[in-house]
């Protein structure tokens, strides 16, 4: 025999959870109807904290189909991680000026940059960096080579590197570039001569 | 003494109770709302490389070995028709890149990469045949195919070399892309990475690209030779070529025009040819 009180609680737990459910499924339901207007992403210009600094990096150009060393000056501090994020958010300045020579899409951002053990970087880019990427093996590996080869100038112990976006992982850039491995610094190094020597 | 009505029996009910009930509404939840979405990946102090190692994302499914016709869905071809003496026949497997939902570039509202590279996949087929080269199409309807499951196709086919085709509005005239093989991987022991299982062909595959591009360049064809990150080149066990056309005029509309694919499948067809010879010599692939 199950005592009274207990049965209470049992079917009081049950209508319990029944309700919460119901009620998470309407919010749900309520949500997806009205969806949150999506605040255009904006890009994050390089703070001006840091004193400026004169760093290379590898600029994509789609008309020649090549990867080109250029000297700016830009704002670094003094953190390593820091600076590597400032240092792609240079370089994306340039791909995001109205003539650029690879351009990318409005509101392309390198969230982070993670500087783990082992030399490894893990870079994290936006979806409005994805979406806007020109579709193609050449266009995406200018894309990749010219982050990476810039990182790996400017933080000579780094041998590996991995994209991620929004946080996940992802099969390609826009349809080509594979995403899922990790890039061997050494091999882009390569490609970046490949790319250079036209 | 009866148990049902000591404290400790009490006790013990009312905790199956409450635990039926919980598992019930986890069931409901469950039906309601299935599974929760994926976490994203860890924060940068908590990731280590082997929480986000490329091998991790091995398909355990589509291994080299995997026959064709177990993964293919029914427009595939059948693996490479084997002569009764025991040697292969000669063939050259051409992977139009892209089809069905995954269209590739949009090169213009009305021209599609997965429809570009499927016509010039068909044009080299045929201009190989009229060589007496023997090749299959990897895809040859507007069906959708992962990379895993192309490299598994072409693996167990083990042609005399892969060539994947693409095409973009950037750029002019033809690249033709080797491998870039991923950090890692161990193909020491007996079994081969799947991310790298490139790397025993790659030399190969370097030569062929050699060759290729030296032979259309004597068209007067623009054409470059280049490295790239492109999945499925690295997954392949034989010489895996990409191929990436682009227009010469400017005009995106000359990718599907029969004429430039014509020229580019002839010159192309051209060029395997003279790589016919040094790929007989080797491998072991009957005259």
């Amino acid at each position: 025999m199950i005592p009274r009180q207990f049965a209470f609680a049992t079917v009081i737990l049950f209508s319990l959870a029944v309700g919460m459910s119901v009620y998470v499924w309407q919010l749900r339901r309520r949500e997806a109807l009205n969806p949150q207007p999506s605040v255009p992403a904006q890009h994050v210009s390089p703070p001006t904290v840091g004193p400026m600094e004169k760093v290379t990096v590898y600029v994509a150009y789609d008309d020649p189909g090549e990867l080109r060393a250029q000297s700016i000056s830009i704002p670094l501090s003094s953190g390593r991680q820091q600076r590597a994020e400032e240092l792609l958010r240079g370089l994306l300045n340039i791909y995001l000026e109205k003539n650029s020579p690879h351009p990318l899409g409005a509101g392309s951002e390198v969230h982070d940059v993670y500087l783990v053990n082992q030399g490894i970087a893990v870079l994290d880019l936006n979806s409005a960096f994805v979406n806007g990427q020109t579709s193609g093996v050449l266009a995406e590996e200018l894309t990749v080579a010219s982050m990476i080869q810039t990182l790996s100038t400017n933080i000579p112990e780094l041998m590996r590197v991995k994209i991620l976006v929004d946080g996940k992982e992802r099969e390609t850039l826009a349809g080509h570039s594979d995403l899922s491995g990790f890039y061997d610094v050494s091999e882009v190094e390569a490609l970046a001569k490949q790319l250079s020597a036209q | 003494m009866h148990w049902n009505r000591t404290h400790q029996g009490r006790r013990i009910r009312c905790a199956a109770h409450l635990l039926v009930a919980a598992i019930l509404a986890l069931s409901l939840q469950w039906l309601l709302f299935g599974q929760a979405t994926p976490a994203p990946v860890a924060p940068p102090n908590q990731v280590s490389p082997t929480q986000v190692s490329p091998t991790q994302v091995s398909p355990t499914h589509a291994s080299p070995s995997l026959a064709p016709a177990n993964q293919a869905p029914a427009n595939q071809p059948p693996a490479a028709a084997q002569p009764a003496t025991g040697q292969r026949t000669l063939l050259i497997m051409i992977d139009p890149a892209h089809g069905g939902t995954e269209s590739g570039a949009v090169l213009n509202p009305v021209i599609l990469e997965k429809d570009v590279t499927l016509a010039l996949a068909r044009r080299l087929r045929q201009q190989l045949g009229t060589r007496g080269i023997q090749s299959q199409l990897l895809r040859d309807s507007d069906g959708i195919l992962s990379a895993d499951q192309r490299a598994a196709l072409a693996n167990a086919a083990q042609p005399a070399l892969y060539i994947s085709i693409h095409a973009t509005s950037q750029g002019s005239g033809m690249r033709i892309y080797t491998a870039m093989l991923p950090a890692g991987g161990d193909n020491s022991g007996p079994f081969v990475d799947w991310q790298t299982a490139q790397s025993a062909s790659l030399a190969h595959s370097r030569w062929a690209q050699g060759q290729l591009v030296a032979a259309v360049q004597k068209t007067g064809f623009p054409v470059r030779s280049l490295a790239a990150p492109l999945r499925p080149l690295n997954n392949i066990t034989v010489p895996a070529l990409a191929l990436e056309i682009a227009p010469t005029t400017g005009d995106v509309s000359q990718l599907a025009s029969a004429d430039y694919q014509q020229m580019i499948s002839a010159a192309l067809a051209n060029g395997i040819a003279t790589l016919i010879p040094s790929l007989r010599a080797k491998t072991e692939f009957a005259p």
